[in-house]
C-alpha cells in the first residue's frame, strides 16, 4: 500500500512534467502579464458579462498590474507548491487504504480463525481492540507522512523550488497567497472525513466481522454522502448527521452543503458520532461469544 | 483425591436465544491428571471448552482457575491456561517462529530461549523459519501445541489435538502429555472423538450429553470382570450358564459372562462334565467405546470386540 501511494504520486508527477508540455513562448514574464491584462480588458468589454465575471477580471487585472508595478513575477506552472496542492487530492487514496486496513484488521482475525488464538492470551479484549485501533491510525498517519514527503520530494526533483509568488485579492487588498498555510489547513480539514471514515469502517468491520461489507459501506457513504445530505436537507435532522459535517474542507472553500454551519458545531457533532462508533465497537467486541 | 482442584467449573450454564446449551455443569480438574472430555456431536463440548477459555461468557456460573475467577480476574486466570481450540489457526503469512514470537509477546516472561526449547520439544526445529502456509496439517498441529506450551501453563485445554497428526506424531504427543502431567503437574483437559485415543491418553473421562454431565469416572478400573466363552453346542452352553445363575449376553459365537476369575476353573469343569466342547475362554474388557455408548445410550448397547 505504501508502494502504491508512492507510485500514485510519482506517476502524475512524471506525466505532468513530460507529457503535459506547454507551448513555451520566448517572451518575458512582463510581456505575458501585459498580454493577460489586455486579454482581460477585452473580456470585460464584451456584452452581457455577469457581475461575478466582471469582478473576477477586475481582480485579475489589478493583480497583473500590481505584479508589473512591484516587479513580482508570477508562479510558473509546476513548482513544489502547485504539485503538492495537486497531490493533496491523493489524500483520498490514503483514506481508502486506511479504511481497508480499519475494515479488515478485526474482521480478518475472525475469518481466519486467529481471533481465538488472540483472545486466549492474558490480555483483555479492550486492550486488544485498542491496539488494533491504534495500529490503524498509526498506519494511516504513516501513509499520510509518506504522501506529503514523497510529493514534496517528487515536486522538488521534477519541478524545482518556487519561481514566483502567488497573489490574491482579499478585501480589495492584494496580498501574497500563503500557499503552505493553505496546504496545511487543507490537510488538517481533510482529517475530519479521514478519522470518521476510519472509525466507521472499524465499527462495521468489528461488529459485522465482514471486511468487504465495511469497505463497501464506508466507500458508498463517502461517495453518496453529499447526495444523501442533499436528499435529507428538507428535514431539520440533517444537521445532526455526521455525513453533513465529515467533509470539513467545506470551510476552506466556503460553499456549504446546508446553511448555518459553524466549525464548533460541526466538530461537536463529529466528536459525538466518533464516541458513539467507538462505544458500539467496544461493546460488541467485548461481549461477543467467539465461535470462529 | 486430596489435592486441590486447579480448575473448577461451578454451575456453568449457557443459554443462547432461549436454548439451553449447557445446564449446571460442575467439573473439577486436578493437577497431574489427564481428563478426557467425551460427548456425542452437539452435546456442548466445544461450548464448554470455549467458556473455559474465556471465548464465550457463561450465562450463569463461574470458571475458577487456580483460585481465580475467569470473570473477575480474566488476565491473571487465563495466563495459567494453554489452549488449542479445534484447528490451531496461525498467521499463514508469517513464519512459525514469528507466530510464536507474536504470541510470546502477549505473555509475561517468555524468553527467546523458551521459544527455542518449545520448538525443539514439538520437533519443528527444521521448519520453524518457514511460512506457516507451507506447513502440513500435522505441522500446524505441532505449532499449535508449541504456542499452547510457551508460557508453561498449569492447565492445558486441548480440543481435538491429534487431528491430522501421523501415528508417530500421535504417540509422541501422548507421551509428551503424560510427561508434562507427571513431571510438571500440569492438568490436561482433552476433548476428542477418537475414543481409543482418549482411552490410551487419559486417567479420567467426563461424559457430557445434551449439555449435562452424565458421568465422570476413572478409566481402566473395572468394577466387575467379564469373560468371553465360546462353546458348542450353543443352546446347551446357554442352558448351563442359566442354571448356574451367571449373567451373560450372547456375542458373536459365544457368550460374555460376568464371572470372577477364581470361578473360571470350576465353570470349565462343569462344561467338560456336561460334554460341551470349549473353544475359548478369555478375559473380556469393555472398551471405552462400549462404556461411552452405554452411557450415552447411543443406539443398541453392543459389547463389541473382546480384548
Amino acid at each position: 500500500m505504501v508502494a502504491l501511494v508512492i507510485l500514485f504520486i510519482i506517476g502524475p508527477g512524471i506525466m505532468l512534467k513530460y507529457f503535459d508540455t506547454k507551448i513555451t513562448e520566448d517572451i518575458t514574464w512582463q510581456e505575458s502579464e501585459q498580454q493577460a491584462i489586455n486579454n482581460n480588458k477585452e473580456f470585460m468589454n464584451e456584452d452581457n458579462i455577469s457581475v461575478e465575471d466582471k469582478k473576477y477580471f477586475e481582480e485579475q487585472i489589478a493583480i497583473s498590474e500590481y505584479r508589473l508595478a512591484n516587479n513580482v513575477p508570477s508562479q510558473v506552472d509546476g513548482s513544489v507548491e502547485s504539485f503538492m496542492s495537486l497531490t493533496g487530492g491523493m489524500l483520498t487514496l490514503v483514506t481508502l487504504f486506511t479504511v481497508i486496513t480499519a475494515a479488515s484488521i478485526v474482521s480478518s482475525e475472525f475469518s481466519t480463525g486467529t481471533i481465538k488464538m488472540l483472545l486466549t492470551r492474558p490480555v483483555s479484549r479492550a486492550k486488544i481492540l485498542t491496539s488494533k485501533l491504534l495500529t490503524t491510525f498509526i498506519f494511516g498517519l504513516l501513509l499520510f507522512v509518506v504522501n506529503v514527503v514523497v510529493s514534496a520530494l517528487v515536486g522538488l526533483i521534477l519541478f524545482g523550488g518556487s519561481t514566483g509568488v502567488e497573489l490574491e485579492m482579499v478585501n480589495g487588498q492584494i496580498v501574497e497567497k500563503a500557499v503552505w498555510n493553505d496546504l496545511a489547513y487543507h490537510y488538517l480539514l481533510s482529517g475530519g472525513s479521514f478519522v470518521m471514515s476510519i472509525l466507521f469502517a472499524f465499527l462495521v468491520g468489528s461488529v459485522f466481522r465482514s471486511s468487504s461489507l465495511a469497505i463497501g459501506l464506508t466507500m458508498f457513504l463517502s461517495f453518496t454522502g453529499g447526495m444523501i445530505v442533499m436528499f435529507l436537507s428538507r428535514f431539520k435532522i440533517v444537521k445532526y448527521i455526521w455525513l453533513t459535517h465529515s467533509d470539513l474542507t467545506q470551510y476552506e472553500k466556503g460553499n456549504f452543503i446546508i446553511d448555518g454551519m459553524t466549525m464548533p458545531f460541526s466538530l461537536t457533532i463529529l466528536a459525538i458520532y466518533a464516541v458513539i462508533f467507538l462505544v458500539i465497537s467496544y461493546m460488541t467486541f467485548m461481549k461477543r461469544d467467539v465461535t470462529a | 483425591m486430596t489435592t486441590q482442584p486447579i480448575v473448577q467449573l461451578q454451575n456453568i450454564s449457557k443459554t443462547i436465544r432461549g436454548k439451553q446449551l449447557i445446564q449446571q455443569l460442575n467439573i473439577d480438574l486436578y493437577p497431574g491428571q489427564i481428563t478426557g472430555f467425551l460427548g456425542p456431536n452437539g452435546a456442548g463440548k466445544t461450548t464448554t471448552i470455549r467458556m473455559m477459555t474465556g471465548l464465550m461468557h457463561p450465562t450463569e456460573g463461574n470458571v475458577i482457575i487456580d483460585g481465580l475467577s475467569l470473570k473477575d480476574n480474566y488476565e491473571e486466570a487465563i495466563s495459567k491456561v494453554g489452549v488449542i481450540v479445534e484447528n490451531p489457526e496461525m498467521y499463514k503469512f508469517m513464519t512459525g517462529y514469528k507466530n510464536l514470537l507474536h504470541f510470546a509477546r502477549m505473555h509475561k516472561n517468555v524468553t527467546k530461549e523458551r521459544i527455542e526449547e518449545v520448538v525443539k520439544q514439538v520437533g519443528l526445529e527444521k521448519r520453524i523459519h518457514e511460512k506457516v502456509s507451507t506447513y502440513s496439517l500435522g505441522m500446524r498441529q505441532r505449532l499449535g501445541l508449541a504456542q499452547a506450551l510457551l508460557h508453561r501453563p498449569k492447565f492445558l485445554i486441548l480440543d481435538e489435538p491429534t487431528n491430522g497428526l501421523d501415528p508417530a506424531g500421535i504417540r509422541e504427543f501422548r507421551m509428551y502429555l503424560r510427561k508434562i502431567a507427571a513431571e510438571d503437574g500440569v492438568s490436561v483437559f482433552v476433548s476428542s472423538h477418537l475414543l481409543s485415543e482418549i482411552e490410551l491418553m487419559c486417567d479420567r473421562v467426563a461424559v457430557i450429553q445434551n449439555g449435562k454431565l452424565i458421568d465422570i469416572r476413572d478409566i481402566n478400573v473395572e468394577t466387575s470382570s467379564f469373560y468371553y466363552i465360546e462353546a458348542t453346542p450353543n443352546d446347551q452352553a446357554a442352558a448351563l450358564l442359566q442354571k448356574l445363575d451367571y449373567n451373560f449376553v450372547t456375542e458373536n459365537n459365544g457368550y460374555v459372562v460376568e464371572i470372577k476369575k477364581e470361578d473360571i476353573p470350576k465353570l470349565i469343569m462343569q462344561f467338560v462334565n456336561e460334554g460341551i466342547q470349549l473353544f475359548a475362554v478369555q478375559p473380556h474388557q469393555k472398551t471405552l467405546e462400549d462404556q461411552f455408548l452405554e452411557m450415552t445410550g447411543g443406539g443398541q448397547i453392543a459389547e463389541a470386540n473382546s480384548k
